[in-house]
């Protein structure tokens, strides 16, 4: 749920944005954090753990523990906690290891 | 592309901001790398009032801080690389700044690491459902983002700074069903925050912990045992105030050397007086030289700053020595206020400068 007047900080949210999650289209602020946004939205499962698939969600929001790992307009492993959402946004959870591709970055 | 500057600050949290301007406000050329989209670090969303704090600074909220921090360096020669992270060192000692996309090296005349802190989790079953966060996740989320993170909450510790948040939480109308705390006593040292605490009907239990979490693709209920009986609670949000220790990977890539302080947040980089560790040229401010409150991050800060300035020769041996020790005297009474035990920590630290439990662990 959003904060729309906040008791310190008073009203802060204005712009909205619409993002995608799985496809379905979801209202947020500018601003906010996808991860945050999620939340707000009702979705806390961001996705399974790797080794014992498990559902985790956002844990530090501080970009750390890597709980909130999704998959953001075609790119895995974004920590979602640090991005702020934006127009259009397309985000999936991270279901399973990313497929890793050697297109000679990196090495 | 090469960048050059005269002192490189990891992190721009209140450490880095108040270092920044120790040497920037002495003509230094100042980098402040962070890995937030904002300046400021934890105090961005800290709604609080901070009390005691280092001259010039007035009792303000943290956020106020958290400006007034990056206001004053405004006219100043400081280049913020925001969304940047270090990543590691090149062979010539420069240091590897990433921003997602790309990798660059830095040279620094001095580094100071001012990474602040991380908070620790509160391990039990199931403590890794959606739906438990860190108690610094719970005031992040609902003071920078304006999110609810749930309707009915269960607080897990009682430092000052999970007080604090539960009362934001409940501000902002979270239902906070139970402060759990280990301890035969609420942790928390601010007289004032535990009788508001204690005002707002929350029900605390001391003498108690958490048994298990349940739950299907979130938490659900969370199980209780007090000394006599087990209590289970509805709840969609468990915060986690397991207190925090310094973050050092920056350390490790220096190859400082480290020693242990169970008070100071456990491991954490050896330093001096001058806050300088064994590597000559790296410096350390705020939480990463150990867990404290805001106000001496602060003077840490400062400390470093002063030091980094002597260390460049822009002022004398005799004049940083005079700073210094006036903000030693300042830190040590903001430290002893509350937290006297930390203050002896910092104590044995330094005096272990020269001989550290771990020296050349982390070079491969």
């Amino acid at each position: 749920m959003h904060i729309k007047h906040h008791p310190v900080l008073g009203k802060r949210l204005s712009e909205t944005v619409t993002f995608y999650f799985q496809d379905q289209p979801y209202t947020a602020y500018r601003g906010q954090t996808v991860a945050a946004a999620l939340m707000a939205n009702g979705i806390k499962k961001l996705g399974l753990s790797r080794k014992l698939l498990q559902p985790r969600g956002l844990f530090c929001a501080r970009g750390r523990c890597c709980s909130c790992y999704m998959t953001v307009n075609g790119e895995d492993h974004v920590r979602t906690c640090l991005i702020k959402v934006e127009e259009g946004m397309k985000v999936y959870p991270n279901l399973e290891d990313p497929e890793v591709t050697n297109d000679g970055h990196g090495d | 592309m090469a960048m050059e500057t005269d002192v490189l600050i990891i992190g721009a949290g209140p450490a880095g901001l108040a270092a920044a301007f120790e040497l920037a406000s002495r003509g230094l050329e100042v980098t402040l790398v962070d890995e937030s989209a904002a300046a400021g670090g934890q105090l961005v969303q800290q709604t609080q009032l901070i009390r005691s704090l280092p001259a010039p600074f007035q009792p303000m909220r943290g956020f106020a801080l958290a400006e007034a921090l990056t206001k004053r360096l405004a006219a100043l020669p400081v280049r913020y690389l925001l969304g940047h992270r270090m990543i590691g060192l090149y062979r010539d000692g420069s240091v590897g700044v990433a921003d997602e996309a790309n990798v660059f090296p830095l040279k620094a005349r001095k580094i100071v690491v001012a990474t602040g802190a991380a908070e620790n989790a509160v391990p039990f079953p199931k403590w890794t459902l959606p739906g438990i966060i860190t108690i610094g996740a719970a005031q992040t989320l609902i003071n920078r983002d304006f999110v609810r993170p749930g309707k009915h909450a269960v607080i897990v510790g009682s430092s000052d700074f999970a007080v604090d948040v539960a009362l934001q939480l409940a501000d902002v109308g979270v239902n906070i069903k139970a402060v759990v705390e280990r301890q035969s006593a609420l942790l928390a040292r601010d007289a004032e925050k535990v009788a508001q605490l204690k005002q707002s009907g929350i029900p605390t239990y001391v003498n108690a912990a958490v048994k298990e979490a349940r739950g299907k693709g979130e938490v659900a209920e969370i199980d209780i045992q007090l000394s006599e009986r087990v209590i289970t609670e509805h709840v969609d949000l468990v915060c986690l105030d397991g207190g925090r220790s310094p973050v050092l990977e920056a350390c490790y890539q220096l190859g400082c050397s480290f020693g242990y302080q169970q008070e100071l947040g456990g491991w954490l980089p050896q330093y001096n007086k001058r806050l300088q560790t064994d590597r000559e040229d790296v410096f350390l401010a705020g939480n990463a030289a150990g867990i404290s409150t805001q106000g001496v991050v602060l003077a840490t800060g400062m400390i470093a700053g002063v030091s980094v300035c002597e260390a460049l020769r822009v002022i004398g041996g005799e004049e940083a020595e005079r700073l210094r020790s006036a903000l030693w005297k300042e830190l040590e009474v903001l430290e002893t206020t509350l937290f006297p035990e930390v203050w002896q920590a910092r104590l044995r630290h330094m005096d272990n400068f020269g001989n550290p439990l771990l020296k050349e662990q982390f070079i491969s």
